[in-house]
């Protein structure tokens, strides 16, 4: 008695929580995002996905929303531990209610986090999960929008192929992400270019000190040294290479096979070190743009003052694809708009095409993810500046390669 | 007995007394509270609430001031989530082997720190509790590091999993209880005050350690083991200094030397941990100044403030 | 030649974690008690350099004492307002010396975290660099300006240090106080007081160290971390309190990690020192220098 009591002033009390803001809103959608906001994971990226997402959300709001409705995006800080990834979904699913979850940027904690998504079976779009093994779990409900490590890997493998070097090193982060790249990549060396020798150290990415690592490469340094890590390991390492006058020199090249050369805060922790650093990237310039990329564009340059990269395009692509999805589905049923997003057609930001349903690597992944390989060739240099090894839709020409004397 | 031994008798048992109307208390929560996320928090908190009693036995009661709790659980939990992985052990085998592995562990670590005390004993067990991490978050090949690895469940229902939890701890302080009450308890009180002492009336001091090391590391383990089991995912951050801090933190504030404390601070400080999400992340800096606050002024704990008034009270 | 290599960059290192251990060194020395935020004056002083420097536009070298002075501000306040109760003769409040330092500096440390991630965000920046001329052979051995002066400032301090412990009047009431508490203030040393400038010396050395390490490092709010590990495995290995004790396990240290992670595993670098540590504890808990070499 006491307790039906109880309990129906809870619940009283709680409807008219949920009213009160509610009715100040109109009934918004809310879609769930869990990102790093905090250490030990990356800091950086989380915040380039927060700004993306909310850059698209304020463009589309202006314009009336979705359906009538406006969006509005919850966001939690999972640090960048798997355990934290899947607690914040779990919470935005079952307690606040989201239609729809996006913007996971670290693999491991993806890989917890699908496990919720596929289990309360919300849709969630993989923002920039690389690791092969999120689409390889097969789960319905996971939209990869992201590139994926097979995808850079074999792009990777053939521009080594095409350089015609004979020794390569790489430097991996000790996570699903790193280890993931290094490993693929020496297996499709090993297939399309058995007479590369190749081998991958593994780095603890919270270490501060790698000197230890890059001695031993001064006796005889290798042809390319790959770094396949995030920051801010991945710029002491590329201190602490440069320093010991490893890479970038005029034998060893320094490749990036992360997309970090655009990150907002690489010039102030590499300054001189980023010079000449050959890098995989996501985005450039010259890339086909849609209108409202461009717009995207612009607002981010006006809100931060940088220059777009693509880790915000990514982000904000993920959004797109949601609410090109409840468009579609003319509805925020979870079936409806699962459903809705495996059989449209998207239009995508990035431009990115071919979805296939294929299962392993490819399960419910967008293959053609446009990419290119260019050179910084001065510090603080903005990317249209940069000298471009592989153009856009062209093949990556050795030649142009600039070396330090 | 003398007056003293009575004092001390009646005051652990108003102190269990208190420790088990809230675990009645937490009993009927669910009555209440259905949400499965809310009810996913109070759960979390009585996991805590286990290791805290398990730490405070150590620190609390034997004076052992070890900060290597978060690693026991840690080590429990991939215990039983190796175990699971490699050999397919159902978890009936796997919950028990991470006692005693965790029991066996802490054995090791008693036996190291025996002749250690103070700031030695804790950079002690600090450097092996970042030892396990270390060696457990790097070793990709056999723990898939960082990443975790996937536990079995032992039931989908997150009530059943509340009852399981609340059951543990109930168990937990009646086992300390029965622990304490007896000269074995009076032993360890003995050697936190007065090694030295002890020793000369007689008590086998390296045998009183050891047992403390030993109960209180495999309570840790059993803790860390269920929730790995629950969470369905076990990764090194279980084993974090910054978690083992967190429980410095909820012993410290809740009261240091009584069952209650523990178990209150633990529940306050991670349910209000939680409800401060909200507040842009400032939980942390909130504790640590509480911590600061309490060890400073209020070393009792809220506890001490609490159990003297209540306990005259009854007279 | 690599181990060649190894060796000038392992005395490097050595020579920073000297400059971060000796605080650590002292304030054990004296109150028996290990400082769980030693690692987060480290994060001070570098935080300190590089947002001084930066935001302020001063050179990096104005900026190096800005950092000592911040950092021995926050020595005198830790030391104000938390140590007192240690030896001050507060009545028994419940709580043993050891428990309260361990607590109390835990508790500090999240804190320093916490506030500078809140206030100055969680981005990582590089320190300027103290010199222009960046890398540079010298031999068979690469250096940079940074490391170079960087290591030259560290030996400079230190062998300050040890002077000013050995000949100066505070610094042999430092020793007398660290030898016997009683004793000193019986013969009239303001105890307390020398306390105080055991800690502002603590807090300025560790910040200076945490400023000198800000190009290498990059720091982040939670940078303290490693800095705070190795002091305490080089305190502990030279013995705790003894001053030369730590200088001399630092380098050791520095080297000895070098070695190891090259020839044996990359992988587990982090835990070689903790093993140490450990080893030290059970084996010769005294350290190299320890109780014996009490005097400096």
């Amino acid at each position: 008695m006491i307790v039906s009591r109880i309990r129906s002033l809870a619940t009283l009390a709680a409807a008219a929580g949920f009213a009160l803001p509610a009715l100040a809103q109109q009934n918004p959608i809310l879609i769930g995002v869990s990102l790093t906001q905090s250490p030990p994971g990356s800091v950086v990226q989380g915040t380039q996905v927060k700004d993306g997402m909310e850059i698209l959300k304020d463009i589309v709001n202006a314009k009336g929303g979705v359906l009538g409705r406006q969006i509005r995006i919850l966001y939690e800080d999972n640090q960048g531990i798997p355990e934290k990834g899947r607690a914040a979904v779990e919470k935005l699913i079952s307690s606040d209610k989201v239609v729809a979850l996006a913007g996971g940027h670290q693999s491991s904690v993806c890989l917890a986090e699908i496990e919720v998504a596929h289990r309360l079976k919300v849709p969630y779009v993989n923002t920039n999960c690389w690791s092969d093994d999120v689409r390889k779990r097969g789960y319905p409900e996971v939209f990869n929008t992201s590139p994926y490590n097979t995808l850079v890997s074999s792009s990777m493998a053939s521009t080594l192929a095409t350089m015609g070097v004979k020794r390569v090193v790489a430097f991996a982060e000790n996570t699903d992400y790193g280890i993931g790249q290094a490993k693929l990549t020496g297996e499709m060396l090993k297939q399309n270019a058995p007479q590369i020798e190749y081998k991958y150290e593994t780095l603890d990415r919270t270490s501060k000190d790698f000197t230890a690592a890059v001695l031993p490469l001064r006796a005889n340094p290798p042809d390319v040294i790959v770094l396949s890590m995030l920051p801010p390991a991945a710029y002491l390492v590329m201190n602490q290479v440069y320093e010991q006058g490893v890479a970038p020199s005029a034998k060893t090249i320094l490749y990036d096979g992360a997309g970090l050369a655009d990150y907002p805060d690489f010039w102030q922790n590499v300054k001189e070190s980023g010079k000449y650093l050959l890098s995989f990237a996501l985005y450039h310039p010259q890339m086909k743009q849609t209108p409202l990329a461009t717009q995207i564009a612009a607002e981010y340059k006006k809100r931060t003052g940088s220059d777009i990269n693509r880790l915000v395009l990514q982000a904000a692509d993920s959004l797109e694809l949601v609410i090109q999805g409840i468009e579609t589905a003319k509805s925020t049923d979870a079936d409806k708009l699962i459903k809705a997003m495996q059989t449209m057609k998207f239009d995508s930001l990035r431009g990115i095409s071919n979805f296939s349903t294929a299962p392993g690597h490819s399960y419910q992944q967008w293959l053609e993810v446009p990419y290119v390989n260019y050179e910084l060739t001065a510090e603080k240099q903005p990317i249209a500046q940069t000298v471009l090894i592989q153009a856009p839709g062209q093949k990556f020409d050795p030649a142009k390669i600039v070396r330090p004397k | 007995m003398s007056p003293g031994g009575r004092l001390w008798s009646e005051r652990l048992r108003f102190d269990a007394q208190a420790t088990l109307v809230l675990c009645a208390a937490l009993a009927l929560v669910p009555l209440v509270v259905t949400g499965p996320y809310a009810l996913g928090i109070i759960l979390i908190s009585i996991y805590f609430a286990i290791i805290a009693l398990a730490w405070n036995l150590l620190a609390g009661y034997a004076g052992q001031f070890s900060l290597a709790p978060a690693a026991f659980a840690m080590i429990g939990a991939y215990t039983t989530a190796l175990l699971d992985h490699y050999w397919q052990v159902p978890l009936a085998l796997g919950i028990p082997a991470a006692v005693v592995s965790t029991a066996l562990l802490g054995g090791v670590l008693g036996k190291l720190v025996l002749k250690l005390s103070g700031p030695y004993l804790s950079l002690t067990t600090l450097a092996f509790a970042e030892i396990a991490r270390v060696v457990i978050g790097n070793s990709h090949e056999f723990t898939r590091g960082d990443q975790g690895m996937h536990v079995a469940t032992l039931t989908q229902s997150r009530v059943a999993y509340y009852y399981i939890f609340l059951a543990t701890l109930v168990a937990v302080v009646a086992v300390l209880y029965a622990m304490l009450r007896g000269r074995l308890g009076r032993f360890m009180t003995a050697l936190r005050d007065d090694p030295v002492g002890a020793s000369s009336r007689g008590i086998d001091v390296v045998r009183t350690k050891s047992i403390a090391f030993c109960v209180s590391c495999a309570l840790c383990g059993l803790a860390g083991s269920l929730y790995g089991t629950f969470s369905q995912l076990v990764s090194p951050e279980l084993g974090l200094l910054q978690q083992t801090g967190l429980v410095l933190a909820m012993v410290v504030i809740g009261g240091m030397s009584s069952l209650t404390g523990a178990v209150a601070g633990a529940l306050l400080v991670y349910l209000s941990s939680e409800w401060m999400r909200g507040f842009g992340n400032v939980q942390i800096i909130v504790f640590a100044l509480l911590v600061i606050v309490f060890a400073r002024y209020l070393p009792g704990g809220l506890w001490g403030l609490v159990a003297g008034r209540l306990q005259r009270g009854r007279r | 030649m690599l181990a060649l290599d190894l060796l000038i960059n392992g005395l490097i290192y050595g020579c920073f974690y000297a400059l971060t251990a000796v605080g650590l060194a002292m304030i054990f020395g004296v109150l028996k008690v290990v400082n769980f935020a030693h690692g987060e004056f480290f994060m001070i002083g570098a935080y300190t350099y590089v947002l001084v420097s930066l935001k302020l536009g001063v050179s990096p070298w104005i900026a190096l004492p800005g950092a000592a002075i911040a950092g021995a501000l926050l020595g005198w306040v830790v030391e104000r307002l938390l140590m007192r109760p240690l030896y001050a003769g507060y009545a028994s409040w419940g709580f043993m010396k050891d428990e309260y330092a361990v607590v109390v500096t835990f508790g500090l440390s999240l804190l320093l975290i916490n506030l500078v991630d809140k206030t100055v965000g969680p981005y990582s920046f590089r320190g300027p660099s103290l010199v222009d001329f960046g890398r540079f052979a010298l031999g068979p051995v690469m250096l940079t300006g940074q490391k170079a002066i960087a290591a030259l400032v560290a030996v400079a301090l230190m062998v300050g240090l040890a002077l000013f412990i050995r000949r100066s009047v505070w610094g042999l009431q430092i020793q007398a106080v660290a030898q016997n508490r009683l004793g000193a203030s019986l013969a009239g040393i303001d105890a307390t007081r020398t306390t105080s400038l055991i800690f502002v010396i603590s807090g300025a050395l560790a910040a200076l160290s945490g400023a000198l390490l800000a190009p290498l490092v990059n720091p982040s709010p939670d940078i303290g971390a490693f800095p705070a590990i190795k002091s305490f495995v080089i305190v502990v290995l030279g013995g705790m309190g003894s001053i030369w004790g730590a200088m001399i396990a630092a380098l050791i240290i520095g080297v000895a990690e070098a070695f190891f992670s090259v020839y044996i595993s990359y992988d587990y670098r982090d835990a070689f020192g903790l093993i140490v540590l450990v080893a030290v504890l059970l084996f010769r808990p005294q350290g190299l220098l320890g109780e014996k070499g009490r005097e400096l």
